[in-house]
């Protein structure tokens, strides 16, 4: 079918819209609600109006064109006077009932609203008025995200990603007029609903009006306090995404310049949480032989991923035996630091502070959880997403760029494997396991130390490995939420008779974990580059196996006595707790709310 | 008859306002729009389209500006024009006398009142500023004199309405696009709460219902209606425990005195709707069912593979007793109890929901009750589904069974016959298929299924041998021109007799008022189509305190035909227990307005919309199904209840009168 767009000829199939042809051949047209990589048109910012003359039709009108279909004979005009001048119109109506605190705003400076008034050439707001938001609601409930609806512009991305990426459809539409805002399923607060945490929501807003919990004045007091001695973990996938706020290329590793930054902001101590991942896989490992050996509840799940672990807890409690006991990474490195670490450089554990850079939100509330703390001391004291991290940096004057490649020389913790670096990615655990278990159960290495059978990007992925004389096992491997629960319909209906099965929280594994770098308009566009980053750092790793890391080796000769000991049990492993949110309805409730 | 001083809806413009009231021609298309109710003029009347000012002493700016207040309040907040433009237009409005920069002011009016309705997302916001554009474009000195003159009057005498013409055509006026939207929301709980506004069984609703809103839906004009009652099952099933865990005596809020109790008669669709209301009102209720089991025809009319009973209707009828009402079963009117009884024993007012269960005869001879082989459809469904089925008595049926009639009972009886084991399933109809009256779904699955259909034959003798059906004889028909009502008559041709063997002759051709439940002296009259003579507003019968409903009073109609009238009869009850005579409802007076002037609100999609394709909902496969009672339509996924949520296009329109007091 054929139509012309700015006079110029367009060619497309039936049932395109006007945006998506427009777009294609090279027409920009403002929108702010649409967001396609999750074929997501709801059609409320009303944003991107274009005049349309329908073929044999004298007059023109003028349309929304993310949802009228294009038509053949159609023609066209985005730019007209009358056009800008009711997008214009419509970017005011946006902002009347915004809150346009921008100066304090999370998204200051890296705002998709703000981007498309300057598109619009805004020339002023004539109808903004406090009255129009005071209403709705701001909720700090949750130790992870943040929810401000009185910048909620009402594009419902969020919405759409905890329902259909995620499944975890914990966000409701609530509220009438200019009250209305995105609400939390059963009119709770997201910290006593069934949100796991997961951040992918603010992936997803374009303004800031869902955001990582701020943590980030904390963190400079204690750099700034001389009677506190602060630990830096660094985890596996901060490092090739960081990178992204400073305008590097996308997959740039920016560890050594992390590493100096830190230092020079006055971190005592910079550390990587892959020395952690290698020891979680030593636990781990054993773990799941353990496991085999006593036939004892299988497929057993890795645990490493929170917001996974939260859904699983507040959804399917029944399993919970089936999750492998290990902690994180990152708790594995909060209890060994504040523990071996501290008695190694003899200092008292109750000046210490254990700070996490993360690409994640639900590391914030793993890091919360009272199991995870020794007499009132957090193991992990503050957790940082990515994306603080960048804006701590940018507060402190320090441009990453600039900054030398420095090295760890930590002699008890400062070694990591390249098995541990893959963490940072789907399937990165089981390769990292299959690479020590392997061992273990052979006594020799795989042949090639790659496990590519279990890498790529399907959101549901298997493979089988050949243990030698033990015979073959089947691993799993799911990522993002959507996938993790058909894997557990599965499971749970005897259909998938997996061994292990590693579970991830966020679509890509922590490369897309909730915390990373946004990528304004899209939903990961970047996961690839970042992923292909951690592989090349695995590549050139030294030490490519959990097991050959020689401070894990002594961390076991010198200290833990062997996985699964008794001191290990002690520092490295945990329980869980059915977190199912019961809600009970009546009727009344329900039409005083549909009364309003 | 209307006499219009001013108006303008879509095209049109009327503009009297030189002649003298008596001069004024009367404006035919709106038909009863003098009085809004008794000795109330109307004065002004507006609606998405545009307005008629029947006053020249009312402030119409003043009445827009209220209009635009109303539709702002419900507008959802989901799109900015809506959203946002409406609450700052009736801010603009407010404050019209006080400025002095009228041509600016106005200018800034029309630019927003322009916008929103170009740029807003669905109906609502559409037509929300339509009777402002239309005032402003056809009779700006109207709006100048108001505004110069410190004119402009809120808060006039009148009412407001919201609705969409899913809504007006449903006969409980459930509020289809607010259950959508809730869905959208994700909202399932307040969904189902929207329907529980209407009546108690949502899920029964969701499964059965004819859909009247479906054929009123906009959606047509696009692709196809959107799948309203696939949705409503939908949230009914998802939130099962509603009708567990959500009603209890708690709710009533307002009990009445002990003494203020109600008696309904026949635990259907009708009696139960109106218990609910009743007990919801803060009424005692106590329901006399004939049957040892609820439900009335949805449960002995309508099969299980249609409508599961123990799992589906039963618990949504449990309901009832959550709320404190009481059903006392095996009581038939008639034969246990008499009317007057009722009386004696102190309840203050009864609803008769006795149904129509008495099979209609074909009228060809040989055709006797006595002999074996010869059953009415809904009897034949009463065995099946209560003694069959529920009782576990079992049915001989031979091989072959003929099913006379066209619509959902005939139906229902060759469908069930084929899953009763029944081998040879024939059904026999006058007219042609597009004729048939029975939905096009329950048509296909019967096809599919393996009954054989005879088209424009007729039955002209049931053969019997001794006291038993052996064949009946048919006659072919033909289909003349059709008359003015559009239905052709049909006439048999001659000489085209055939007889079919059959062990089983089943006429489904509808259905009467069985009368044994009262005798001539308790007061209350029939019709001269054998149904309870019931007034139309009230639903009260010729004796006082007594209502009736259902299809004792419209013949045999449809679940949710019935469930409104139990819900009407609850608030006729209602009045007459609280004020002794009905009183006004504002709704239905502007529910009839609409009716009446229905062809003025019909408007096409007039822009182009994407097709979305219409939920398929998953079937047993016929093969399977066929000899089993196993629900056929299978639920469909959340996904998919998103998805077709999402084809909702929220044609909320919101009217409003001017009245004299």
């Amino acid at each position: 079918m054929k139509a012309t767009i700015n006079g110029r000829h367009v060619e497309f199939s039936s049932e395109q819209t006007i945006l998506e042809v427009a777009r294609d051949n090279g027409h920009f047209i403002p929108t702010l609600c649409e967001m396609a990589d999750i074929d997501h048109t709801p059609g409320t910012c009303r944003m991107c109006i274009v005049d349309v003359n329908r073929a044999e039709q004298d007059k023109s009108q003028l349309l929304t064109a993310c949802d009228t279909p294009l038509e053949d004979g159609m023609t066209v005009r985005t730019r007209t006077t009358e056009v800008r001048h009711h997008q214009r119109l419509q970017m005011e109506l946006l902002l009347a009932d915004h809150n346009q605190d921008c100066a304090s705003c999370s998204r200051h400076g890296d705002c998709e609203l703000q981007d498309t008034a300057q598109f619009v050439g805004l020339e002023g707001t004539r109808f903004g008025n406090k009255d129009f938001f005071v209403n709705r609601s701001v909720d700090n409930s949750s130790p992870s995200i943040q929810r401000d609806m009185t910048k909620c512009v009402r594009c419902q991305r969020c919405l759409a990603v905890c329902r259909d990426v995620q499944g975890t459809d914990v966000l409701v539409y609530s509220g009438k007029g200019v009250d209305a805002e995105i609400g939390v399923r059963n009119n709770t607060v997201l910290g006593n609903s069934d949100c796991i945490s997961c951040g992918q929501c603010t992936l997803v807003c374009p303004v800031g009006a869902l955001a990582e919990k701020n943590d980030i004045e904390q963190v400079i007091d204690y750099f700034y306090d001389p009677e506190i001695f602060t630990v830096i973990q660094i985890a596996p996938a901060t490092r090739v995404a960081l990178g992204e706020e400073f305008q590097m290329a996308p997959g740039s590793n920016v560890e050594g310049k992390l590493i100096s930054a830190f230092r020079q902001l006055g971190a005592d101590e910079v550390l990587d949480t892959n020395f952690c991942a290698d020891v979680v896989i030593m636990e781990e490992g054993n773990e799941l032989l353990q496991r085999i050996q006593n036939q004892s509840v299988l497929p057993m799940f890795t645990s490493c991923s929170p917001g996974w672990v939260n859904w699983l807890e507040k959804n399917h409690p029944e399993l919970l035996e089936n999750l492998s006991t290990v902690k994180s990474p990152q708790q594995c490195f909060g209890a060994l630091a504040k523990t071996y670490l501290a008695d190694r450089m003899q200092i008292n554990p109750a000046t210490m502070r254990v700070v996490s850079i993360m690409p994640c939100t639900a590391k914030k509330e793993e890091a919360a959880r009272p199991e995870f703390s020794v007499d009132g001391r957090p193991d992990v004291d503050v957790v940082l997403t990515t994306r603080e991290c960048a804006r701590l940096l940018k507060r402190e004057g320090i441009w990453l760029q600039g900054m030398p490649e420095g090295k760890y020389d930590n002699k008890w913790m400062g070694l990591y494997s390249g098995a541990a670096e893959i963490f940072g990615t789907t399937g990165g655990v089981t390769e990292a396991a299959v690479r020590t278990v392997h061992y273990a159960v052979t006594g020799q290495e795989l042949p090639t130390i790659e496990f590519k059978a279990i890498r790529g990007m399907e959101y549901m992925r298997q493979a089988d490995i050949d243990l030698g004389e033990k015979g073959n096992i089947k691993v799993g491997v799911a990522h993002g939420l959507a996938a993790a629960k058909t894997m557990i319909e599965q499971v749970k209906s005897g259909q998938a008779d997996y061994t292990l099965i590693e579970f991830m929280g966020c679509p890509g594994g922590c490369m897309g974990g909730g915390g990373q770098p946004r990528t304004k308009k899209k939903y990961q566009s970047l996961k690839n580059q970042r992923r292909e980053a951690i592989f090349q750092i695995d590549d050139g790793a030294s030490v490519r196996q959990s097991h050959n890391n020689p401070c894990v080796q002594a961390l076991y000769d010198d200290y833990l006595g062997e996985p699964l000991g008794q001191k290990s049990h002690e520092l490295l492993h945990t329980t869980y707790r059915d977190k199912k949110v019961k809600v009970h309805h009546n009727i009344k409730t329900i039409w005083e709310d549909i009364r309003g | 008859m209307a006499k219009i001083v001013i108006g303008a809806w879509n095209e049109l413009k009327v503009d009297n306002r030189g002649k003298q009231f008596f001069e004024i021609e009367d404006f035919n298309e709106l038909v009863n729009f003098n009085e809004f109710d008794q000795g109330n003029r109307i004065k002004a009347f507006f609606g998405g389209r545009g307005f008629f000012v029947f006053d020249k002493d009312i402030s119409v700016l003043g009445a827009i500006s209220d209009y635009l207040k109303k539709s702002a309040c419900e507008s959802c907040g989901k799109c900015t024009p809506c959203r946002s433009g409406l609450r700052i237009l009736t801010e603009k409005l407010d404050t019209i006398c006080d400025e002095n920069n009228y041509e600016q002011k106005i200018a800034q009016i029309r630019e927003l009142a322009e916008h929103i309705s170009l740029s807003s997302l669905c109906g609502l916001g559409q037509t929300a500023t339509v009777p402002l554009l239309q005032l402003l474009d056809n009779f700006p000195d109207v709006v100048e004199k108001e505004v110069k003159s410190c004119a402009v009057v809120s808060n006039q005498p009148g009412h407001s309405y919201l609705t969409a013409p899913c809504i007006e055509e449903c006969p409980s006026k459930v509020d289809v696009p607010r259950y959508i939207d809730y869905i959208k929301d994700g909202k399932h709980t307040h969904s189902v709460g929207v329907v529980l506004q209407k009546y108690p069984m949502a899920a029964t609703c969701g499964r059965v219902c004819v859909r009247f809103c479906e054929m009123a839906c906009r959606r047509t004009q696009v692709d196809d209606a959107v799948g309203i009652k696939v949705l409503k099952r939908f949230v009914a099933d998802q939130e099962k425990y509603a009708t567990e865990h959500w009603f209890s005596k708690d709710l009533i809020t307002d009990p009445k005195q002990d003494d203020l109790k109600v008696a309904v008669i026949g635990a259907g669709p009708s009696g139960i709707s109106a218990a609910y209301h009743l007990l919801l009102k803060g009424y005692r209720v106590e329901i006399f069912e004939a049957m040892t089991e609820p439900g009335g025809m949805a449960a002995v009319g309508i099969p299980e593979y249609r409508l599961p009973k123990e799992e589906i209707l039963r618990k949504e009828i449990s309901i009832i007793e959550d709320l404190g009402g009481k059903i006392h079963y095996d009581q038939r009117m008639g034969r246990d109890f008499a009317l007057d009884i009722l009386i004696d024993k102190g309840f203050k007012s009864v609803f008769l929901g006795v149904g129509a269960h008495k099979g209609k005869e074909m009228g060809v001879p040989g055709e006797e009750n006595s002999i074996q082989g010869y059953i009415s459809g809904v009897k034949f469904l009463l065995f099946i589904n209560h003694y069959h089925i529920n009782i576990g008595v079992d049915m001989d049926l031979g091989d072959k069974m003929i099913v006379v009639g066209g619509g959902n009972v005939a139906m229902d009886c060759v469908r069930s016959a084929l899953r009763m084991g029944v081998k040879e399933v024939h059904l026999v109809y006058r007219r042609s298929r597009n004729e048939m009256p029975a939905d096009i779904e329950e048509i296909e699955a019967a096809e599919h299924e393996g009954v054989i259909f005879h088209y424009l034959t007729h039955p002209t003798k049931v053969i019997s041998e001794d006291g038993k059906v052996v064949g009946l004889e048919l006659i072919k028909m033909e289909l003349g021109k059709p008359d003015q009502n559009g239905r052709a008559k049909v006439t048999p041709v001659d000489g085209s007799e055939f007889t079919l063997e059959t062990d089983f002759v089943v006429p489904a051709i509808g259905q009467k008022v069985d009368h044994s439940f009262i005798s001539p002296d308790e007061g209350i009259e029939f019709n001269s189509w054998g149904l309870i003579d019931a007034d139309e507003q009230t639903l009260q019968t010729s004796r006082r305190g007594v209502f009736a409903g259902g299809d004792a009073v419209t013949g045999p109609a449809t679940l949710i035909e019935a469930m409104a009238q139990g819900h009407q009869a609850a608030e006729s009850i209602d009045d007459y227990l609280t004020y002794g005579r009905p009183r006004f409802h504002p709704e239905r007076r502007f529910q009839k307005l609409l009716k009446e002037m229905r062809e003025l609100q019909s408007e096409d999609v007039d822009k182009p919309i994407r097709h979305l394709y219409r939920v398929k909902v998953d079937e047993l496969d016929p093969e399977i199904r066929k000899r089993k009672f196993e629900e056929v339509e299978k639920p469909i996924s959340l996904e998919a209840a998103y998805h077709e949520a999402g084809r909702c296009m929220r044609c909320y329109r919101v009217y409003s009168v001017v009245t004299e007091k």
